[in-house]
């Protein structure tokens, strides 16, 4: 397994504050840092992943030809497609059987699952194509949107680096001036993750972690840069404190540009976590030295985030249900998390310890 | 259109509003005479007036309409607003809301949006309304809220925080809000959570001088005068198409006894 770096532990960390953030109402949600932050750990979730994508194709599969590099990824697409399939028929199943043995049929509510029960034809071809989402469960469609368009941010780097990002910001800006989403259907609206604006935030991580264009000014003027980003994460926090938002009435048009909408990822959110991933660039190394182990953990998480982020969506799903049985409290709700953040450990050594137990079985002379 | 329901009261229902309203509805152009006159509401809901809300002033709403400006209407909160139960999505209570308003407020365009989203919590849905109004810059936002947060466990002034932030920022941005709240279920009438989210939403309307919809009080009083009627659907707890029906009913008593409430005294929830 690869050694600890400062992509798996700020993936770690992001994991780590989705799981509390996604059990409302927990008591330990007021510790995390959306609380301090316009920005939260879904902007960094992406931006890490445009980043990782990045690693990947300027390290393992930079010499592979460009229908080796799309199969790679689009089999990677699939693989995340799959496991938002299996993880939202996880949480349907779940909140079934919570409805059924505490004759709570409220419960069949939560999180626009009804449509599961009430539409079945129309909700299970939804769910296939994404159309129908789980609340709480809406980030890895987005993610699977992105890494499925991944082979065309990639092989459009390699064919003419300036395009790709000048593609991505024409995109984001209409997908800001004309309110363009993609829909939701059975149930009308629209997606709460939107990929034709977040995709913005994944391109500028892919962009940022290379050696060269935008990288690599950035790693040249990093100390300027860092002074401008210093201010920015300082408003952030005190939005982020004082729940500000800008009045649609009073910003001019086209007004997406100036809310701070989460939807379509409006740029003060797409700039304060840019900022943060300013000044934060670097620090794993003092963080890593000082909590060793705490890091290592996060490490581990971060470098099964796949695995880790369906076992947190799960698990929060039953703090959820925990809660709604047993009701709120300090005592109960530091048992979740705490129970919470060991089970993601757990799931992501077994994955660790299935990976090293096939490929050292792959090295052993084949018998009955 | 009216649309005829189950319980035949639907086009029949919706035709009986109107004639009744049409008589307070008339004013609108030429000065209400009678500001804050109860419009008849159908046999199955009728309830008194207290039970369904204290009127609210409605500035933006009564605005648009006096202009002769298409009404917009965002109807946003969770499984209530989207219709789980009802037989058919028309006869959810934004459509049938907006069949009785425009039969009752002949000539007005009034055009209801439906973001229903079941099971959402406010924290969430608030989010949403942010998105909504900047796409769509509503004249009044009605927001069915308050089971989901009691269910999640959401504690109470994180809850109260969300919803009066929300409240706060329509206002600032000139756009009427009305609280739905939530429904009477003999499920729910012993979970102290669902009471005190009950308590609370009254108690914010009232803080904040908005429209808020009894839910609860009015169809307590139809539960209890006329047992053998059923506003639930089979599982006690989502609304039936008859539910959807009163809701309706009663929001558009509530919408229509405040914007013709001449000087609408403060709610008094």
């Amino acid at each position: 397994m690869r050694a600890p770096n400062e992509i798996d532990f700020w993936r770690g960390f992001a994991l780590v504050t989705i799981f509390v953030n996604h059990i409302p109402g927990l008591y330990f949600e007021r510790f995390t840092f959306r609380n301090v932050s316009l920005s939260d750990s879904a902007e960094l979730f992406v931006f890490l992943a445009g980043w990782a994508m990045r690693k990947l194709v300027d390290g393992p599969a930079g010499a592979l030809p460009a229908k080796w590099l799309i199969l790679r990824l689009e089999s990677r697409a699939f693989q995340i497609y799959t496991a938002q399939l299996v993880v939202t028929e996880l949480a349907i199943a779940m909140l079934a059987a919570a409805a059924f043995y505490l004759d709570a049929p409220f419960l069949l509510d939560w999180h626009n699952a009804s449509a599961v029960f009430n539409s079945p034809v129309e909700a299970h071809i939804g769910l296939v194509l994404l159309s129908h989402q789980l609340g709480y469960f809406n980030i890895l469609p987005l993610y699977v949107v992105l890494i499925f368009i991944g082979p065309a941010v990639a092989l459009l780097h390699r064919a003419k680096a300036p395009l790709l990002l000048a593609v991505s910001v024409l995109v984001y800006a209409a997908a800001l001036v004309f309110g363009l989403n993609l829909p939701t259907w059975p149930v009308e609206g629209s997606w709460f993750f939107n990929p034709l604006a977040w995709q913005i935030i994944f391109v500028l991580g892919f962009l940022l972690a290379g050696e060269d264009g935008p990288g690599r000014f950035v790693r040249r003027h990093s100390l300027p840069l860092r002074w401008l980003a210093l201010p920015v994460a300082v408003l952030g926090a005190a939005v982020g404190m004082t729940n500000f938002s800008p009045d649609p009435l009073f910003v001019p048009e086209p007004k997406l540009f100036f809310t701070f909408s989460k939807t379509f990822l409006s740029p003060a959110r797409l700039v304060h976590c840019l900022a943060l991933a300013m000044l934060f660039a670097g620090s794993f190394k003092m963080i890593a030295y000082w909590t060793p182990r705490p890091s290592g953990y996060l490490c581990l998480l971060g470098r099964n985030s796949l695995v880790v982020f369906c076992v947190l969506s799960l698990l929060s799903l039953c703090g959820q249900i925990f809660r709604y049985v047993y009701g709120e409290s300090i005592v109960t709700d530091a048992l979740i998390v705490i129970l919470g953040i060991l089970l993601l450990g757990m799931a992501a050594w077994l994955a660790e310890w299935r990976d090293r137990m096939r490929m050292e079985l792959a090295k052993q002379p084949l018998s009955l | 259109m009216a649309r005829q329901n189950a319980y035949g009261i639907g086009k029949a229902a919706a035709l009986a509003l109107a004639a009744g309203w049409v008589s307070i509805a008339c004013p609108l152009a030429q000065e209400a005479e009678a500001p804050g006159a109860a419009p008849p509401l159908s046999p199955p809901c009728d309830v008194p007036g207290q039970d369904i809300a204290a009127p609210a002033t409605l500035p933006n709403l009564a605005s648009a309409l006096q202009k002769g400006e298409k009404a917009r209407i965002l109807a946003i909160g969770s499984s209530s607003t989207l219709g789980n139960g009802a037989s058919s999505a028309s006869m959810s209570y934004p459509s049938q809301l907006e069949t009785i308003l425009e039969h009752a407020l002949k000539g007005a365009d009034i055009v209801i949006v439906n973001r229903g989203v079941p099971g959402e919590i406010a924290e969430t849905t608030a989010e949403r309304i942010r998105n909504e109004v900047a796409l769509r810059k509503p004249d009044l936002v009605l927001w069915q809220l308050g089971t989901n947060d009691a269910l999640a466990r959401i504690p109470l002034p994180e809850f109260e925080d969300t919803v009066r932030s929300t409240i706060r920022w329509l206002k600032e941005n000139q756009i009427d809000v009305v609280l739905v709240g939530v429904q009477y279920t003999t499920r729910l009438v012993r979970d102290a959570n669902y009471l005190a989210i009950r308590e609370s939403l009254q108690k914010i309307a009232a803080e904040e001088k908005i429209l808020y919809v009894r839910r609860y009080d009015a169809m307590r009083f139809i539960a209890q005068r006329r047992a053998n009627l059923q506003l639930l659907a089979g599982d006690n707890f989502h609304l039936n198409d008859l539910g959807y029906h009163c809701m309706a009913e009663h929001v558009a008593h509530a919408l229509i006894v405040s914007l013709f409430a001449k000087r609408a005294k403060p709610a008094q929830n």
